[in-house]
């Protein structure tokens, strides 16, 4: 028995390694792979649906799901390794549980970060049990999961849809995908005086590009502006779930000043995020994700 | 030397056999007011059946105490054993409490059908 399990275990190594190597050489060009997940719950001797969540992206995409109930909750960065004809979903769980209380009647948590792998096919379902097999206690609550991958022509763009219907349930979906190239837009700001936005289409780790900002009749800004990975969060729960793996930072650097370069890092979700530069400016940035090409 | 150190004297003399008719009716005057007294005087006599006793006179005995019966001991042994489980559940509400749940039971899982 102890044979079989670990030969299953090093075809399961195995094909996991060569999977890894397949991503790590880029996106298959015209391929979007899509995350089907739907919450399910049992009610009164009967199935309902409490929620479900459909994230889409190139096909090293992720899933970072969120879901917490009763008094347990669940952190879980989801990931495909494609093959011809069937998938390994590989899943890095970080289960957060209640487990009682301290003399002083706080509540007292464990906490716990492991790893599940499973080979399923292409469209086919599979159940997810984020609070394991058996729960001690509350109700029982699953995930149905598809994978499916769909012809895509350049979109490199993710999307993501949720829907709660239970409120009770906590539950988020995001996509996880290495933004290629982005879309910055920015604006610069000096009390009442705002300059006419600027739009750049920046490549990350590419060289620094200089913006000039004209405000009215004023004297025009140049400031140099460079796109940048952020640095890779430390070892814990964040790095786990690869937070900062779909986010940008923008490196500004104002050439004529002595002032330190600013660094402003965020998701490509179209959200305007301010930076103080010195002399009294404000700096609006916006990522964005890029057209289609 | 306070009042009841000279009564305490006398009951010693009078558990010797030492005090005179009117010494003894002062001595039992003051004993019926003063528990102190009683209880000395009780105890001088103990001492003194007790030394008889030990020195060999058949005659000699201590005084009776109160003893528990059979069911009496049975009941404190229960009430021992009840207060017990009370005072235990009250600490381990006092200390707190962990559910003893196998870390493995709670990890998430995949199935596929």
């Amino acid at each position: 028995m102890g044979v079989r399990r670990s030969s299953f275990r090093n075809a399961l190594t195995l094909s996991l390694g060569l999977a890894l190597a397949g991503r790590a050489s880029g996106q298959e060009p015209g391929v979007r792979l899509t995350y089907r997940l739907r919450v399910m719950a049992a009610h009164a001797g009967d199935t309902i649906e409490i929620a479900h969540a459909e994230v889409a992206g190139p096909l090293d995409t992720d899933l970072r799901l969120h879901l917490a109930a009763d008094s347990a909750e669940v952190g879980a960065l989801l990931s495909v390794l494609p093959e011809p004809d069937s998938l390994t979903l590989d899943g890095q769980f970080l289960s957060r549980r209640n487990v009682g209380r301290s003399r002083h009647g706080l509540p007292v948590w464990t906490e716990d970060q492991y790893q599940r792998a499973a080979r399923m096919g292409w469209g086919r379902a599979v159940r997810v049990l984020p609070f394991g097999r058996a729960r001690s206690g509350g109700r029982a609550l699953w995930l149905l999961a598809t994978v499916d991958r769909t012809a895509g022509v350049g979109a490199t763009r993710p999307t993501e849809t949720v829907e709660v219907v239970e409120p009770d349930v906590v539950f988020t979906a995001e996509a996880v995908a290495r933004p290629r190239r982005a879309t910055v837009t920015l604006t610069l700001e000096r009390g009442d005086t705002v300059s006419a936005p600027r739009v750049a289409d920046l490549v990350p780790d590419g060289p620094p590009r200089a913006i000039d900002f004209s405000r009215g009749t004023g004297a025009a800004t140049m400031l140099q502006v460079a796109l940048a990975y952020p640095e890779p969060p430390p070892p814990g729960r964040d790095r786990v779930l690869a937070r900062g793996a779909d986010e940008v930072c923008l490196r500004v650097n104002d050439p004529a000043g002595q002032a330190p370069a600013r660094v402003i890092c965020g998701r490509l979700n179209n959200v305007a995020r301010g930076v103080p530069l010195a002399g009294g400016d404000t700096l609006f940035v916006t990522f964005a994700w890029p057209g289609a090409r | 030397m306070d009042e009841h150190a000279e009564w305490r004297a006398r009951i010693g003399a009078a558990a010797d056999g030492e005090l005179s008719l009117p010494e003894q009716a002062a001595l039992a005057r003051h004993v019926a007011g003063c528990a102190a007294c009683a209880g000395a005087w009780a105890s001088a006599l103990e001492v003194r059946a007790a030394m008889a006793r030990s020195a060999g006179a058949p005659g000699a005995r201590t005084v009776p105490r109160r003893r528990l019966g059979r069911s009496a001991r049975r009941i404190v042994v229960a009430l021992l054993i009840v207060g017990g489980v009370i005072a235990g559940w009250l600490a381990r509400d006092w200390w707190g409490v962990a559910a003893d749940v196998p870390v493995e039971d709670g990890r998430a899982a995949i199935v596929v059908p």
